[in-house]
């Protein structure tokens, strides 16, 4: 799909890319990482031209590159920046269809299309369209950023570090998102970044870069599993068992029948369930988790009603998009030894134990390919 | 809510007011349009001068009692009575003063009516900020447009009451309107027209400056040392070149251009507009944050997309600045012109200076103020209208 023939970029007397040959596969994300000034952002902004090659050839599509208009090169790129960059005199819904109107949509296509995009960033459109950027908090700015790379549908996206500007909770919500949305959509992806563990979750392949040269380019687990150098491996870091975690959504090993009851229930019906299984979720009608309730803390003749633990969902909960490193650093950081699966509405999917995170990082110690789910113990007491 | 502190702004214009009408002299009355005048006082003036003096009692009374609405109305309207009041006083006092003169005799405004119609303006102008700060509560924009009208009406009827029209300034004025009102024409097309051609010159030399550090520097410089010269010089400057022109060329001599006249002064003022509007279009051009410009470029857009889609709306308000703070410079130097044979509002002030009569000056002078605060006013209404609502500050 893209294809780096020896590209070079020299600036007077510094090689910012140096000869570099990559390809990048239909639907891959590839993510190219390395310290700054490596040459990675410089990398991404020839493919759109926005800065010109000294000398090499790139193909995307089989089309060279250099032979289209820019212009019209780059309403076919998707692209997403770390500053976002909105349009601070436009609403969001205008923001979003800044490429559509450049390539002529009619306003209901484009209104239709913002709405689409919107729902797919996980935005209310009613509430969303209308406001203006000074009006959005970063996350917010970051998924219509998102958004607006993709309003024309286009079949790649180049996108520098665009999750780097917001907090690490909201970053890690919008990789979930991300990673979601690429399994939708399918996009070929090229991805800059700094941060590893960002790299590892997303990548199909990482292109580690140094002084402008590539230094390895591969699959995320053989990175990790094989590092070509000293380099690659003090990159990586020492956590690498730590970071195959990175890789593995919540949603892949998590026991889907966790014990429940429903908070209406009587104290009876809920101290007969806490009694088959020492630990039970509590829900609402709609499925939704509103706390829980160890058998732990009923000794001492203490009242159903006083043992109820509330919970918040943000707090005490991680989504099914979440990575499992993710969900062993919140259980750690809360002291359980499991954590509910909640979906973004606050329904209660399932959940995660320290026994299927162990299960998942000896499946991949041994090499054994993708994580299969481990057997569960229902009975861990939280 | 009641306010518990009094109003200060209202307070001085008050205490301003009041001093003017106790201490200074309201006019002099003088044998003739040149002659040095004789001072008096206010209290001459007789019955008419209660509702002055009311209206001032009740302004200082209402400084410090209720709540911000109410106070707001109770300023408002003592400060238009007061400047109404101060108008039929003076009518009054003239009347008096002229009756006992003789008929060359001139009756001018003294500094106690100035300063008292400044502090009746102060208090209003409290009074209508009161207003506007608590909003709804206040009355709507339109109750709130009642007091400057009120004012107008009030002044209109001083006039029409007969004693004003004594006034040297008013005998002036009814020896001038023939000239006057063109003048005042003369003036604003002069001052506009050139006020259009700097935008025309100043908006593109300031996109090529944000564009090209060679052209800014050169327009930031010229335009600069340009705002140094002063007036007068410029104007001599330009008489040798424009005269030569005209000799030289038949066709031009057609067209109007010659040393003196419009077209100096035209050139003059133009030169004049260019910096604030050339700096302030490069300024905000500049000011636009690069993650937006790369952002549009990284979608696709052309540079002549980018600039008026993006970076000339975003710069918009700031080139309305400049184009105000060009405009209200404008109205003023447009009054140093007369000098070169431009007949606009600035020939009553050099023929007023010549003659040595301050009244037919102040007949130059006001209106020029006049415009300068009507310009500033509506301009920065339209720079606020061309603000786009997302930039607009919260």
């Amino acid at each position: 799909m893209i294809h780096l023939q020896g590209v070079t970029k020299r600036y007077g007397d510094t090689l910012a890319v140096d000869e570099l040959t990559l390809d990048v596969a239909e639907g891959e994300v590839c993510v190219l990482i390395g310290p700054s000034g490596c040459g990675k952002t410089t990398t991404l902004r020839m493919i759109n031209r926005l800065i010109t090659p000294t000398s090499g050839r790139i193909m995307i599509n089989d089309r060279d590159a250099s032979e289209l208009k820019a212009e019209e090169l780059r309403r076919s790129l998707g692209y997403a920046i770390q500053s976002v960059g909105l349009f601070p005199h436009l609403d969001v819904a205008a923001n979003i269809s800044v490429v559509p109107r450049l390539l002529g949509w009619d306003k209901p296509r484009m209104r239709d299309r913002a709405r689409e995009l919107l729902e797919l960033v996980g935005l209310d459109p009613e509430q969303y369209m209308t406001k203006y950027p000074s009006q959005l908090s970063g996350g917010e700015a970051q998924r219509i950023g998102v958004a607006r790379a993709l309003a024309a549908d286009p079949p790649v996206l180049l996108m520098d570090e665009p999750f780097g500007a917001v907090d690490p909770l909201n970053r890690e919500r919008l990789q979930g998102e991300f990673a979601r949305i690429q399994r939708e959509l399918h996009k070929t992806v090229v991805f800059v970044t700094h941060d590893i563990d960002e790299a590892i979750r997303l990548a199909d392949r990482i292109a580690i870069m140094r002084d402008g040269r590539l230094v390895q380019y591969d699959t995320p687990e053989a990175i990790l599993d094989s590092p070509v150098d000293h380099f690659v491996r003090d990159f990586v870091g020492s956590d690498r068992a730590l970071k195959r975690l990175v890789r593995v959504p919540v949603s892949d090993v998590m026991d889907t029948d966790p014990p429940v009851a429903r908070r209406a229930a009587t104290a009876e019906e809920m101290l007969a369930e806490v009694k088959r299984t020492r630990f039970v979720y509590l829900v609402d009608e709609d499925g939704r988790l509103t706390g829980w309730l160890d058998r732990a803390q009923l000794k001492g003749g203490c009242s159903v009603e006083d043992a109820l633990s509330d919970a918040d969902p943000h707090q005490v909960a991680v989504a099914p998009d979440a990575s499992l490193k993710e969900a062993l650093s919140r259980m750690l950081g809360l002291g359980f030894r499991s954590i509910a699966v909640v979906e973004s509405g606050g329904r209660l999917v399932g959940q995660v134990t320290l026994g299927s995170v162990e299960g998942a990082m000896t499946d991949s110690d041994d090499h054994q390919g993708a994580p299969v789910a481990p057997e569960l113990d229902s009975g861990d007491l939280a | 809510m009641l306010t518990r502190s009094p109003d200060r702004v209202a307070l001085t214009g008050a205490s301003i007011a009041l001093v003017s009408v106790l201490f200074l002299p309201a006019a002099s009355l003088r044998p003739n349009r040149l002659a040095q005048g004789v001072a008096h006082s206010w209290l001459e003036a007789g019955p008419v001068l209660a509702i002055p003096v009311l209206a001032l009692l009740i302004a200082l009374f209402s400084a410090f009692i209720g709540t911000r609405a109410v106070r707001g109305h109770a300023l408002s309207s003592t400060g238009v009575l007061l400047i109404g009041g101060v108008a039929f006083s003076l009518g009054s006092l003239s009347d008096s003063l002229l009756a006992k003169a003789d008929v060359i005799a001139r009756v001018s405004i003294g500094s106690g009516t100035w300063l008292t119609l400044a502090g009746a303006a102060i208090i209003a102008f409290s009074g209508y900020q009161a207003l506007s700060d608590v909003g709804r509560r206040g009355g709507s924009a339109r109750t709130r447009l009642l007091y400057p009208v009120f004012t107008l009406v009030l002044l209109g009827a001083a006039v029409a009451d007969g004693g004003l029209a004594e006034v040297s300034l008013a005998v002036e004025y009814g020896i001038r309107t023939t000239v006057f009102w063109p003048a005042v024409g003369a003036h604003l097309r002069l001052a506009g027209v050139s006020l259009m051609l700097g935008l025309c010159i100043g908006v593109p030399l300031g996109i090529l400056a944000a564009r090209n550090s060679h052209v800014r520097r050169v327009a930031l410089g010229l335009t600069g040392i340009v705002q140094t010269i002063p007036s007068l010089a410029m104007l001599g400057l330009l008489i040798a070149p424009l005269a030569a022109l005209s000799a030289a060329y038949p066709t031009l001599r057609e067209m109007g251009v010659r040393g003196i006249g419009d077209t100096p002064a035209m050139i003059a003022l133009t030169l004049y507009a260019l910096l604030p509007i050339v700096r302030n279009t490069y300024v905000g051009l500049a000011e636009v944050d690069p993650a937006v410009v790369d952002a549009g470029h990284g979608m696709g857009m052309s540079r002549a997309q980018l600039l008026w889609r993006v970076e000339m709306p975003l710069a918009l308000p700031l080139v309305f600045e400049g184009v105000r703070a060009g405009a209200v410079l404008l109205v003023g130097i447009t009054a140093v012109t007369a000098l070169v044979g431009a007949r606009n509002l600035g020939s009553f002030i050099f023929e007023g200076l010549g003659q040595a009569a301050p009244d037919l000056i102040l007949l130059g002078a006001l209106p020029i103020i006049a415009l300068a605060i009507v310009a500033d006013i509506g301009l920065t209404l339209l720079a606020n209208a061309v603000t786009p609502r997302g930039v607009r500050s919260a």
